[in-house]
């Protein structure tokens, strides 16, 4: 039996065995285009993929282990254009390996260790292009079976092992052949049969790079009379004396450009004199190139001592001090000057020159005037140059400039509106620092005009004739420049050809309603980066061409309903994103837009909202209009609820004593009645109760018992508590005593009012009205329901006559009666203090 | 025993496993040292998730050459036509220096690696510019990116630099 550790022990490293197994993995390939291009870089394929359709026209199977190609290997993908097999550890491929592919135009084999490439390897690549077999172990051209491929193109087999510069004898087969790369091989030494096979034909579009081989001898007379497209020689001769034998054996070629120099990483010459490039005059050379060198040239004059006659001469990261005395013969028509170290700015005078580039010099030059009189193209950027007294054509010689650079450099001061340089096509400002521009219309002459850039120029825009003159301006670059007040003025009247403007980066706070009326062919307008509150598209009601508008990064929060409905009807973008936006209800008709627009907003999903916080940084897709409504609802509710609750409250207040009534009325019930009644009378008649009512029902029989305030209210009680208490809700009957001084009464009439609501509470006919003198009949209007009352019931009135006076006590006694419970302790006990 | 048991275990099961390649998560590539020397200390670490690879500098000091030399080698998954820089500097959490810098131009290229092909090996070892400089006592974060014409990346690097 074997025990558990010892078990664990066992099955513990199987697991870890097992599940560290590569399993043969499918890891499907990305579809780029589906049907057409897939990419399976990198998926640890052992053999090409069978599950990717047979329409596949661009395949790349990079950086797997593949390692064999068989014959047949691409048969199921008949229609391939482009393989890419880079990096598959191929190291033997098959005759007929590529067999089917006919459509093949491009074959990438960089980066295999090939060993054993079949004869007939390439075969049936009947239009292939190019092939690129950079390091793959090749050793010779002989070797390489590509004579067949006459439709090639471009063959790469750099950094390989190549010996030999021997062009094999299929190389007569490839006359469309126009790059061949052997560039990082190993060759060593050119000899005159090496190029045999380029004589009888005419390749002259062919471009050979031999740059970084170990060249140390050039057989004279190997390059006579062969025509190439382009000769690259850089980083190729490990002295000064090899690189002078190698230039003369050159003599006798003809090339339309010739590429000379080092590499900034390789090593370099020890030393290097000019009289290494006296072997060039044996050369026809079009275009001259040379690059990196780090020597001094003390004297460049005679560096072009054999280049007089060329057209394009392009000097790169030379150590030149000086550029004078150049050779009056010149023919240059382009020269071309990048980091060359120059002391000062070069004043140059050649009649033939058109093209003038001077870039990437770090040191900061003043610009000193140059007669160049055929100059169409010049390129002054990236130098730091100070500029003072730009621009008309005494300071370049010439009138026929088409294009003008001067874009990264230091300060140019604008002291001319372009005199005589009227054919000016394209001109570029771009980050120098742009003076005196608001003090004239600077572009005034430049009615041919282009494309102009001022963007970074710290311009502060303050002249709005600033662009007059420029009528045929199509492309206006200002972007991180600034205006006065921080407001885009009218300043594009007179550019109505323009169909791009960049004003991003400019501050803006404000656009002028006119600004943009007459730019009627204006397709994209950018006004991102800027501090724009409101989106209002007002101002661009008129651009019936707007395509593009970018407000990106801009601070908007919202938009009032009547600045969107200037939508331009040709726009396709609209970019809102990176902005403020306030997701509430108050712009809830904004945000509804931008659902409505949603279409033509760019990357509508990352549009944010930045207020409230519960909203930050979420889309403002997702603001829902019913939380609107919600609260709509909500807050109608409330403000009834609280109109209700004051309603009440004034309710409440105004007939708080009704109120209490009504509570004794439960609390007191009915038939407790202390008092027979209550008689309600204005103390002006106190004599008329004291001697005739009182004395006549209380010593009476059946004695009643009344109540009545001088007598039975209790003190420091409140009076209206007192009216309530002891007169109402103790007594069955209540005797109203109406006169003139009754009316007129405050107390009364309260009395009276709550008596009305006691009478409708207790539900019997209680209130005995007695009519003591005659009231004024308008007086009695005045109390509108006394008057109608009095003249509704019956009440009694107070008689002078014996007569009367004995109907009246018989009446007011039964109606005293009415009710009463026959008991005489009933009244004996009461007590009215 | 036991405890070597359950060790084991926990290691076989939560131990990624070498050569399986794709989408998963990936292990963070190792730190190295490009340099520790003259009080100057460089460590490394790709932050390419596709790939490694190696860099040193000869020689270095606080006190910065205008000219360093310096050995890099890669194997690259794109063309170099055109090549860019990006290097950030930060000390302490903020940024000190954003510096960006065209390697390689299509027009003129300035180092023989330019214009090589995706599946190529490259050795660099030479000078680079630097600004030549004493560099103060601390420690810095520096990323560096290599990129394409299209944006692709083809080295990316998370360097640590110690003065003390």
């Amino acid at each position: 039996m074997m025990s558990p550790t010892r078990l664990a022990g066992t099955l513990v490293p199987a697991m870890a065995f097992l599940s560290c197994l590569k399993p043969e993995t499918w890891e499907p390939c990305v579809e780029v285009v589906p049907d057409i291009t897939y990419q399976c870089m990198e998926l640890n394929l052992y053999k090409i993929p069978d599950n990717i359709p047979s329409s596949t026209k661009n395949l790349d199977l990079s950086f797997n282990p593949l390692r064999h190609l068989g014959s047949h290997s691409f048969s199921s993908f008949p229609e391939l254009q482009v393989l890419d097999l880079s990096r598959c550890e191929i190291q033997t491929i098959e005759d007929a390996a590529y067999q089917s592919l006919n459509h093949l135009s491009t074959l990438i084999l960089t980066g295999n260790p090939i060993q054993s490439l079949a004869l007939r390897a390439f075969s049936g690549l009947s239009s292939l292009q190019k092939l690129v077999a950079v390091e793959t172990n090749l050793a010779s051209l002989e070797n390489f079976p590509i004579g067949h491929l006459k439709t090639l193109k471009e063959i790469n087999v750099a950094h390989n092992h190549i010996h030999s510069l021997k062009l094999p004898e299929y190389f007569s087969n490839l006359t469309n052949l126009e790059h061949l790369d052997l560039s990082n091989n190993k060759i060593q030494n050119i000899y005159h049969k090496d190029l045999q096979v380029l004589h009888p034909i005419s390749l002259i579009n062919l471009s050979l790079d031999l740059s970084l081989n170990p060249i140390d001898f050039i057989q004279s007379g190997a390059f006579k009379d062969i025509r190439l497209h382009k000769l690259t020689l850089r980083s190729n001769f490990n002295s000064m004396n090899e690189m002078k034998t190698c230039i003369q054996g050159l003599a006798g070629l003809k090339v339309h450009q010739f590429v000379l120099g080092e590499f900034r990483n390789e090593r370099n010459m020890e030393d290097f004199d000019i009289s290494v490039l006296n072997g060039l005059c044996n050369l026809t050379i079009k275009e001259f190139r040379f690059a990196c060198l780090y020597h001094d040239f003390s004297d460049a004059t005679d560096l072009f001592n054999c280049l007089a006659n060329v057209s394009t001469i392009s000097l790169i990261h030379l150590n030149l001090d000086r550029l004078e005395g150049l050779p009056n013969n010149v023919r240059w028509q382009s020269l071309e000057l990048v980091t060359c170290k120059l002391e000062q700015f070069p004043t140059l005078e050649i009649p033939s020159l058109k093209r003038f580039i001077f870039t990437a010099h770090k040191s900061g030059y003043t610009f000193a005037e140059f007669k160049l009189p055929s100059l169409e193209f010049l390129d002054l950027s990236r130098n730091g140059l100070n500029f003072k007294g730009c621009c008309s054509h005494t300071d370049f010689g010439t009138t026929k400039l088409e294009h003008l650079d001067l874009s990264f450099n230091a300060v140019i001061t604008m002291s001319s509106n372009f005199l005589g340089l009227e054919q000016l096509k394209y001109l570029d400002f771009q980050h120098s620092h742009l003076k005196q521009t608001s003090d004239f219309p600077v572009f005034l002459s430049l009615k041919n005009l282009l494309y102009l850039d001022i963007s970074y120029t710290n311009i502060l825009v303050a002249f709005r004739g600033i662009f007059n003159g420029l009528s045929s301006l199509q492309t206006l670059k200002m972007a991180g420049n600034s205006f006065q007040g921080n407001l885009l003025p009218e300043i594009f009247t007179n550019l109505s050809h323009l169909t791009f403007l960049d004003l991003s980066e400019c501050q803006l706070e404000h656009v002028s309603q006119e600004a943009f009326n007459s730019l009627l062919r204006l397709q994209l307008l950018n006004m991102s980066n800027n501090h724009l509150v409101s989106l209002d598209l007002c101002p661009y009601q008129h651009l019936k061409s707007l395509q593009v508008l970018d407000y990106s990064f801009n601070r908007i929060v919202t938009s009032k309903k009547q600045e969107l409905l200037h939508l331009p009807s040709s726009l396709t973008f609209l970019n809102l994103t990176q902005n403020a936006f306030a997701c509430t209800c108050e712009h809830q008709s904004f945000l509804q837009w931008v659902k409505d627009q949603r279409q033509h907003l760019v990357q509508v999903e990352q549009m944010v909202c930045a207020t409230p916080l519960d909203m930050q940084e979420m889309s403002v897709l997702s603001f829902r209009n019913a939380t609107c409504q919600m609260s709509k609802t909500i807050i109608s509710v409330s403000v009834l609820s609280v109109l209700v609750v004051s309603f009440v409250v004034v309710l409440v207040y105004k007939f708080y004593f009704h109120l209490m009534l009504l509570a004794g009325c439960k609390k007191y019930g009915r038939g407790e009645s202390t008092y027979d009644a209550f008689v309600i009378y204005s103390s002006q008649d106190e004599d008329w109760v004291r001697n005739e009512l009182v004395k006549n029902l209380e010593e009476g029989v059946p004695p009643f018992k009344l109540c009545l305030h001088y007598r039975d209210f209790i003190p420091g009680v409140a009076i209206a508590a007192n009216i309530i208490q002891e007169g109402f809700h103790k007594s069955r009957k209540v005797i109203v005593v109406v006169s003139q001084h009754f009316i007129q009464s405050r107390w009364c009439i309260f009395e009276y009012e709550i008596a009305q609501t006691w009478q409708f509470l207790s539900s019997h006919a209680g209130i005995i009205f007695i009519v003591l003198q005659k009231v004024e009949k308008s007086l009695l209007r005045q109390q509108v329901e006394l008057y109608r009352l009095l003249s509704r019931n019956t009440y009694l009135e107070w008689e002078d006559s014996v007569l009367g006076r004995h109907i009246f006590w018989r009446r007011l006694r039964k109606a005293l009666l009415d009710g009463k419970p026959w008991s005489p302790e009933g009244t004996a006990d009461a007590e009215c203090n | 025993m036991k405890g070597f048991t359950v060790a084991l275990l926990a290691w076989t099961l939560i131990s990624p496993c070498k050569g399986s390649s794709g989408s998963g998560s990936r292990e963070a590539w190792p730190t190295h040292i490009a340099c520790r020397d003259g009080g100057l200390e460089m460590l490394y670490q790709s932050c390419d998730p596709l790939q490694d690879f190696g860099f040193s500098v000869d020689q270095c000091s606080k006190h910065l050459k205008p000219n360093i030399n310096i050995r890099f080698g890669i194997i690259l998954r794109e063309d170099i036509k055109e090549l860019y820089l990006d290097l950030a500097l930060f000390s302490k959490g903020s940024s000190v220096l954003n510096f960006s810098y065209p390697v390689c131009e299509e027009s003129l290229p300035k180092f023989s690696f330019c214009g090589r092909r995706k599946g190529e090996q490259i050795y660099y070892a030479g000078p680079v510019n630097s600004p030549g400089f004493d560099i103060p006592e601390g420690k810095y974060q520096v990323l560096l990116e290599l990129y394409t014409e299209n944006r692709s990346t083809v080295a990316c690097a998370n360097a640590t630099v110690i003065c003390s």
